[in-house]
């Protein structure tokens, strides 16, 4: 892939309403989402011949339920990752020969609850157990990614009020962005500041909520895209990176997740720098987690997060405009899809109010997976470009 | 009542060797004959397998490396717990292990605190171990607490 004409492309998107209690099955919302994303690329059915689950179920169902005939269909689950996984995973099978036009299907609904479902509230994402930490109360994902604000925080001297600039930033975006949770909605810091402490560093306005929703992401060659209704986008460069190497050494909760590896991947295959990104669009169940990203990706210095995004860097005029839609924090939660979503709309020229002008590269990540004791295991970098 | 394991969650079965230890007031590792690098929860050494790991006693000693503490309650049998801290003890040994933090109040839990592990039954059997707060002046086993050097 590197150097060179990229080879492979996003060919299509399908995403449907994403929000709380939509009531919609989740087989429904990843069918309509499919349908979506078939009429955005000018593909029908019969063209689908990979076919990759996202969501927790296996997906065998899925793939009769949607009527496809794909020539492979499984699933992978590496949380928060997923998504930008599943696209990595639907490349190699087409290097490998297998399929021409997969599938990467998404859809859940959290906040819905399923026909025939007794007992009590679920809890949703937010309330994920870790194994036998969960024996002295350790619940919740906003729990294992606090242990990393409190070190970044111990470290390097960041606030409170860093965090809350996050949530601001991120907000200003939602707002202007039609479907979000955040559409209409600008907060300030006084608002942040205000709202009630979950788990510390985590007010509430630090931490995401579950949404329901759909989405279908068609990964193709650049060969074949070309004769597609839809504007392609290319896909520049792939890395994957794995924490529990720093679980190892010690430095897994310095680093929140594994970065390093999968940016020099990355970056290399799309022989570009960071300093080529033009929007970032980083996974973000928390506040800690783009702040952390940005330093790790080296958009700057570690430790340095925090003031650069309270000085606005990460808005629309800054050094480097991220997660744009409102990410996971004030758009929607369709685990790892949001990031992507917001990446493919960006090199389309499809952001809308908060689309960046001229934008050429779009950086997108992913984390997430658990393994009873610590949440950030998998981590997959995608660079994204506008097709020329 | 509060129950020990909730529904979606049990402990290892590999583990039991260490929670048997627990029963004996004994804060067991799983350590490498080999290296002598210790892990938890149990594991296979990164450089020599599953064959020489075995369950050794250790010291029971280490630092706070990095905590939360709770102020909601993400499920009814912790609500009269709220605020409570949770910490990721930085073992003297070298492995982390999650844990509260009990004998102080949540405030006083801060990144480089000293604690040692003090066991106490928690019914069906079960003994668990818990961190708290211990005197300034205890000794710290090694000073390059890294798995791996």
């Amino acid at each position: 892939m590197s150097s060179g004409a990229p080879e492979f492309c996003i060919a299509g998107l399908g995403v449907t309403a994403q929000g709380r209690h939509l009531g919609i099955p989740p087989r429904a919302l990843r069918r309509e989402a499919l349908e979506l994303a078939l009429a955005d690329a000018g593909l029908t059915r019969r063209d689908v011949d990979g076919y990759i689950g996202t969501s927790s179920e296996p997906g065998f169902e899925d793939v009769r339920h949607l009527g496809l005939s794909p020539a492979f269909a499984w699933a992978m689950s590496a949380g928060g990752a997923t998504a930008t996984w599943s696209i990595i995973n639907a490349m190699g099978a087409i290097r490998a020969g297998q399929a021409q036009v997969v599938a990467c299907t998404y859809g859940a609904a959290p906040t819905t609850r399923p026909r025939g479902a007794s007992g009590g509230r679920s809890g949703g994402y937010g309330a994920y157990g870790y194994g036998y930490p969960m024996m002295y109360g350790m619940v919740g994902a906003a729990s294992a990614h606090a242990l990393h604000a409190q070190r970044h925080m111990y470290r390097y001297g960041t606030t409170s009020a860093h965090l809350g600039a996050v949530a601001v930033a991120q907000r200003a975006h939602a707002a202007l962005r039609p479907g979000t949770i955040g559409y209409g909605q600008p907060i300030t810091l006084e608002e942040h500041q205000a709202s009630p402490m979950i788990v510390e560093p985590f007010r509430l306005l630090d931490c995401c909520r579950d949404t329901d929703g759909g989405v279908v992401v068609i990964v193709t060659t650049t060969a074949r895209a070309s004769a597609l209704r839809s504007k392609a986008v290319d896909i520049l460069g792939v890395g994957t990176g794995q924490n529990l190497r720093n679980w190892w050494t010690g430095d897994v909760y310095d680093l929140h997740d594994d970065i390093a590896p999968a940016a020099h991947t990355a970056f290399g295959q799309a022989g570009l720098t960071v300093g080529d990104v033009d929007v970032a669009s980083l996974y973000d169940p928390f506040t800690i987690s783009p702040l952390m990203q940005l330093e790790a990706y080296g958009f700057c210095g570690p430790g340095e997060g925090g003031p650069f995004i309270a000085a606005g860097e990460t808005g629309l005029g800054g050094k480097i405009p991220t997660n744009t839609g409102g990410g996971q924090l004030s758009g929607y939660y369709a685990t790892g899809f949001t990031a992507v979503v917001e990446g493919i709309l960006q090199m389309r020229g499809e952001g809308g109010a908060t689309q960046v002008a001229d934008a050429e590269v779009a950086l997108v990540s992913g984390h997430g997976g658990n393994a009873g004791v610590q949440n950030t295991w998998s981590h997959a970098t995608l660079l994204l470009g506008a097709h020329r | 009542m509060t129950p020990l394991l909730p529904p979606n969650v049990g402990a290892d079965e590999l583990d039991d060797p260490f929670w048997d230890g627990c029963r004996r007031h004994e804060f067991l590792l799983h350590v490498c004959r080999e290296c002598r690098r210790a892990y938890w929860p149990a594991a296979s050494c990164i450089d020599h397998g599953w064959a020489p790991m075995q369950w050794q006693p250790s010291s029971g000693r280490g630092e706070v490396h990095t905590y939360t503490v709770f102020h909601h309650a993400y499920m009814p049998w912790l609500a009269d717990r709220v605020p409570y801290a949770i910490a990721v003890v930085r073992l003297d040994e070298g492995p982390f292990f999650h844990s509260d933090i009990v004998g102080c109040a949540p405030s006083v839990v801060a990144i480089g605190l000293r604690v040692e592990v003090v066991f106490e039954e928690a019914g069906e059997g079960w003994v668990l171990p818990h961190f708290r707060p211990t005197p300034a002046d205890a000794p710290c086993a090694t000073d390059d607490r890294r798995i791996v050097p």
